[in-house]
């Protein structure tokens, strides 16, 4: 669908350049405000070498460089920009669909109280984005912003509505898929002027148009595919309850059981989810509570295509998503369904508490400074009927306990404890895998330019690879430089050491970095979703800066 | 192709002039429609503080922020907003972080598919920002070390 972009780029760069020179000359008048240009370039290049002990994945260059170049330019109501990417190759890991020089995203937009119109590349989402969710995770190597045109009302802080139709992105491509959607929020609290309440309905829709493949049809999928959200959004002193429901309409998976050429290449199934999250924040306490059920709910831009950026909603594993070097070893992904071999599981039933608490200052347990607690547990489970919300097999389950203390004005302390028990089968047996992570991070101000910070880690278990640990020690100098070194050991079983070094420098709006080291294979993780990466050895540099 | 960017985007940089807050909508701590331009209605200066649940050193700047807060306020007139990139999967969580840390004081936003980051032009967090009184930006800088702080307290006194 490249044609696509290249026959509409001409005139989108036209209404452009058309616009700034309307406005340049209204400028003239002294009426509207200057516009002004906002930018930010960002590369993130690795050097690659073998390492016989972790079996390192070497590409053929062994080089990769990933490429961001973003320029945006607003002029009271009218805003334009654009994004470069260039991949020289693409980093060891991330979608093979990410290749060379591209411009890859455009548009104008025009913006006032009320209205908006966008037109080129956009990012949108309904909801909780379980329908529809399109945006940019330069981590994952995902950017899936629609090709095409939006149009947003508000209406006095009561309604806003967003109608779109456009092409998704899929690598350096928009897709031949087409999407069109209408999103709407009543601000019922607003129109009946309550003060101390905010309740409002919403509701979205969207429309899938896919050419289908003979196997599809087959199949009997039809090009269109429909689906909808409902939702409520309830907040009143502190207490807060949303809710929302969805009907994603028909998915095709690739169907395990053929046994004959007459049986259908995939089996249709109707997605759907429903989420719940209720809590309090106020006097120092934040409660929340989530509980998600979802079945059947991968929304592919492409069909069949297995690409981890081949997504166009968004399903996030809704638990805590740690940094700390041992808490990250085994990341949970939610189930969205799967259908392989024998195994069926139409999704995944589950939910998070999460509790955080501000012992103030002055009192007992916060002490002349104050100390936070953070606590959450997460547990999710298979579905052990389709259609059902009866929990199967333990996918993921975790209950961890922050908590941080400033003793001194030197000298600030966290203690982390996660008990962490996943499912290497994801499901297809009950067999799960448990381990007891504790970790301990203190930072010691020397001046106040200089710093330290100390992360110890112990990882306990009796499955896997058994027992690891792991240090880190960074020393900063405020406010430009920062170097640290680390090192990861499987002492319980490998005997392997993940070391990394690296150093850090911070000035204004630019950041440089360097970094050596041994990286596992495991999760690359980003807002809940996480891609596969092998293991390498090398150095990576990076910097980002924008103005 | 090439050749009509960068006419572009030199066309566009000559007309350019000082950055300021471009205006987006996103949500408020209740989770209500708001506007970043209506924070340019109250003429006093701004640290935007762009952070998120899982960006340790952002919560530790806003931290180190919060716990001088109440001394800087006596030195000088000014809010601080703390714009949340957390999506829709941790703006709850981003909500209860922020009661549970005692940001009280600050103006909490919640920015959930990242498009006020976009338009600030934050590709990194932490990423923290000084606006004067104009809405015009003249202080920012992109990660966190403690002791970093500092710097913004010095820039606000120094703004007209």
């Amino acid at each position: 669908m490249k044609s696509v972009l290249r026959s509409i780029v001409p005139a989108v760069i036209a209404g452009m350049a058309a616009s700034v020179a309307a406005h340049a000359a209204s400028d003239d008048n002294g009426k509207a405000a200057k516009g002004y240009l906002k930018g930010s370039f960002e590369t993130n290049t690795t050097w690659y070498h073998d390492d016989a002990r972790t079996n390192a994945s070497v590409p053929e260059e062994r080089w990769g460089s990933n490429n961001y170049m973003k320029l945006d330019y607003y002029r009271g109501k009218f805003s334009a920009g654009m994004q470069v990417e260039a991949y020289e190759p693409a980093l060891v890991g991330y979608p093979s669909e990410l290749e060379k020089i591209g411009l890859t995203n455009l548009y104008v937009g025009w913006k006032d109280e009320n209205f908006g119109i966008t037109a080129g590349s956009f990012y949108d989402q309904f909801g909780s984005g379980l329908l529809f969710r399109t945006w940019e995770d330069r981590a994952l190597g995902l950017n899936n912003a629609l090709f095409g045109a939006r149009f947003t009302y508000n209406y006095n802080d009561i309604v806003s509505f967003k109608a779109l139709w456009g092409m998704p992105r899929f690598g350096m491509e928009y897709s031949d898929t087409q999407v069109k959607g209408a999103d709407i929020s009543f601000a019922l609290s607003n129109l009946a002027g309550w003060n101390d309440v905010y309740l409002a309905i919403e509701g979205s829709a969207l429309d899938r148009y896919e050419h289908p493949s003979i196997d599809l049809e087959e199949s009997g999928a039809l090009p269109n595919n429909f689906g909808w959200s409902g939702r409520l959004n309830l907040e009143t002193s502190g207490f807060f309850f949303k809710g929302e429901y969805v009907d994603a309409g028909n998915k095709y998976y690739n169907n395990p059981f053929i046994q004959t050429s007459s049986d259908p290449a995939y089996l249709g199934k109707k997605g759907n989810a429903q989420l719940i999250e209720a809590g309090y924040n106020g006097h120092g306490l934040g409660l929340n509570v989530t509980a998600r059920r979802l079945e059947w709910m991968d929304s592919k831009i492409m069909t069949g295509n297995t690409s981890t950026s081949n997504m166009l909603n968004y399903v996030p594993a809704m638990c805590t998503q740690y940094t700390y070097l041992l808490t990250t070893l085994h990341p949970y992904t939610s189930r969205t369904g799967d259908l392989s071999g024998r195994f069926v599981n139409s999704g995944e039933i589950g939910g998070q508490v999460d509790v955080f608490y501000n012992f103030r200052r002055g009192t007992v347990l916060g002490g002349k400074r104050g100390t936070r607690l953070h606590a959450n547990f997460s547990t999710y489970y298979t579905l052990a009927e389709e259609g059902t919300a009866k929990a199967g097999n333990m996918l993921y389950r975790d209950l961890s306990v922050d908590l941080e203390k400033q003793w001194t004005k030197e000298f600030k302390m966290t203690l982390l404890y996660s008990m962490q028990e996943y499912n290497p089968s994801y499901g297809a047996n009950k067999s799960t895998y448990l381990s007891n992570i504790v970790v301990a991070d203190l930072l010691y101000k020397f001046t106040s330019k200089f710093s330290t910070r100390l992360e110890l880690q112990y990882l306990a278990t009796h499955e896997d690879q058994k027992d690891w640990m792991a240090a880190l020690l960074e020393i900063n100098f405020a406010p430009y430089w920062s170097i640290y070194g680390s090192d990861m050991i499987n002492h319980g079983d490998t005997g392997t050491h993940y070391y990394n070094i690296g150093v850090s420098y911070a000035r204004s709006r630019t950041r440089f970095s360097l970094a050596y080291g041994r990286y596992k294979a495991g999760y690359i993780c980003s807002g809940g979703v996480c891609r596969a990466i092998p293991a390498y050895t090398g150095a990576n540099f990076t910097i980002t800066t924008s103005f | 192709m090439k050749r009509i960017l960068i006419v572009l985007t030199f066309g566009l940089m000559s007309v350019a002039a000082m950055a300021q807050i471009p205006s987006v909508n996103i949500e408020d701590h209740k989770g209500d429609a708001f506007n970043t331009s209506s924070l340019l209605e109250e003429k006093t200066p701004m640290i935007i503080s762009f952070w998120s649940t899982i960006c340790k050193p952002c919560i530790r700047e806003l931290d180190a922020i919060n716990d001088v807060l109440p001394d800087w306020l006596d030195e000088a007139d000014f809010r601080v907003v703390a714009v949340s990139t957390d999506d829709s999967r941790f703006t709850t969580k981003a909500r209860s972080l922020a009661e549970g840390h005692g940001w009280y004081d600050f103006i909490n936003l919640y920015d959930t598919n990242q498009e006020f980051m976009r338009a600030m032009s934050v590709s990194v967090t932490p990423q923290v920002f000084v606006v004067d009184g104009d809405g015009k930006i003249v202080y920012s800088h992109t990660g966190y070390v403690p002791g970093n702080e500092e710097e913004l307290i010095e820039v606000i006194k120094n703004l007209k």
